[in-house]
């Protein structure tokens, strides 16, 4: 495995109340919210530092490093990542619902949702002002199973990450564990408008 | 205080998602030797339908719906001994088998589904989530099963329930079970194509999908 491989454990997660309520369903009527919901998320949020272990890995790989897949195109270099927040979380979770608690454990479970789109958001964020420094400019995130980047691709990310390293596998279905973990991949062009276009 | 408005505090108990009143309630009616089955049927199940009402129209939203799903399976908890000492057999309205399919570990739409389908009188066994395909078959007979709702929450996975399908329909139990789908990926036309009985968007449709299909 290449050594330019980089992990990230330094996240500052704010999640935003909105956001899992919109999770959680609330698309428009956000008057209605009864207390105890929001007394409940509460009380999760404050449990958060206990129940999320923030990671990433990545990589930047030069063009002739990847499978050559048409996603990858005209780019300079590609970064793939993987970002978690880990397996307990998502175990509480499952044991509140077990034990008749499912609006504690959905309440759990969209706020994990959320955490792991922050991990995301930074980690791109870190990888986008890297990139920056190499005089590339990067293209949005983009992760497999989404638009032509076959679900199936989670394998290449996965030969080219030592995702052990920060506890996330994929599974014979090309699903992470834990489930609150995102890939994705980033183009790195040397032309900025190439990186827009993306 | 007379019948009807215990059994009014229970329907409202459910509604307004209030737990500790719809248990409160339900220690009441044992203490003070009310008919179970009655307080089943007038009190809570009127809530729980009341709130899938308020759910369907739009006044509720999933927190709302889970809420009194958890008030009527406390209330339940707490009648069940009273219900099992008077011999009483509620009536179900069938019994179920549910699980995620194999390959694929999400558990929280499945889990979901598995709770209303049981606020609103299924048995439900749930076989948890990445359950070999067999399984589902083979509980369904060993369980005499109505059911069988299969989750998959991935392109990969969904081909699952395809298969689970082909298994009852090569072992001659086709048409033992109704066979019901769901998850993010799946859609009508897919459910049609691989010969399920029913598709559900969500949880509480897969109450109402599954309501219609017994009573067909």
């Amino acid at each position: 495995m290449a050594e330019n491989i980089k992990t990230i454990k330094e996240y500052e997660i704010e999640l935003d109340q909105k956001k899992i309520l919109w999770t959680l369903g609330y698309k428009k009527k956000l008057a209605s919210i009864n207390e105890s919901l929001s007394q409940m998320i509460l009380e999760e949020k404050a449990r958060l530092n206990f129940l999320l272990q923030p990671a990433a890995i990545y990589r930047i790989l030069d063009y002739e490093e990847t499978n050559k897949h048409a996603i990858f195109q005209n780019a300079e270099k590609v970064v793939l990542c993987i970002c978690t927040i880990g397996p307990t979380l998502e175990e509480e979770s499952g044991r509140l619902m077990k034990e008749n608690e499912m609006l504690r454990g959905l309440v759990l479970d969209a706020l994990g949702s959320e955490a792991v789109e922050q991990v995301a958001l930074q980690s791109e964020k870190i990888i986008s002002q890297e990139s920056k420094k190499l005089n590339l400019w990067p293209s949005k995130r983009f992760s497999p199973g989404f638009g032509k980047w076959d679900i199936m691709e989670q394998q290449f990310i996965f030969q080219m990450l030592p995702a052990q390293n920060i506890g996330v596998s994929l599974n014979e279905s090309c699903m992470m564990i834990p489930r609150k973990s995102i890939s994705f991949r980033i183009n790195l062009y040397k032309n900025q408008s190439m990186g827009r276009k993306q | 205080m007379k019948e009807n408005e215990i059994y009014e505090k229970m329907k409202k108990a459910i509604i307004e998602g209030n737990k500790d009143e719809a248990e409160r309630l339900a220690k009441e009616a044992l203490e003070k030797k009310m008919d179970l089955l009655k307080v089943i049927e007038k009190g809570y199940v009127q809530g729980i339908q009341k709130v899938g009402e308020l759910w369907e129209k739009g006044e509720y939203f999933l927190p709302e719906l889970i809420t009194g799903a958890e008030c009527m399976k406390g209330a339940m908890k707490i009648l069940e001994p009273g219900l099992k000492k008077a011999k009483i057999k509620t009536q179900s309205q069938g019994k179920v088998i549910i699980g995620t399919v194999e390959g694929d570990i999400h558990d929280i739409g499945k889990n979901l589904v598995a709770s209303l389908l049981a606020a609103n009188g299924f048995e439900v066994l749930d076989l948890g989530a990445d359950v070999k395909l067999e399984r589902f078959v083979e509980k369904a007979e060993e369980a005499g099963a109505d059911f069988i709702c299969l989750s998959a929450l991935l392109t990969t996975t969904m081909l699952g329930q395809k298969k689970v399908i082909e298994i009852a329909r090569e072992r001659k139990m086709r048409e033992r079970f109704k066979i019901m789908v769901g998850g993010a990926p799946v859609n009508q036309k897919w459910a049609e194509g691989i010969g399920a009985d029913g598709y559900a968007e969500n949880a509480m449709a897969a109450v109402r999908v599954a309501l219609d299909i017994l009573k067909k």
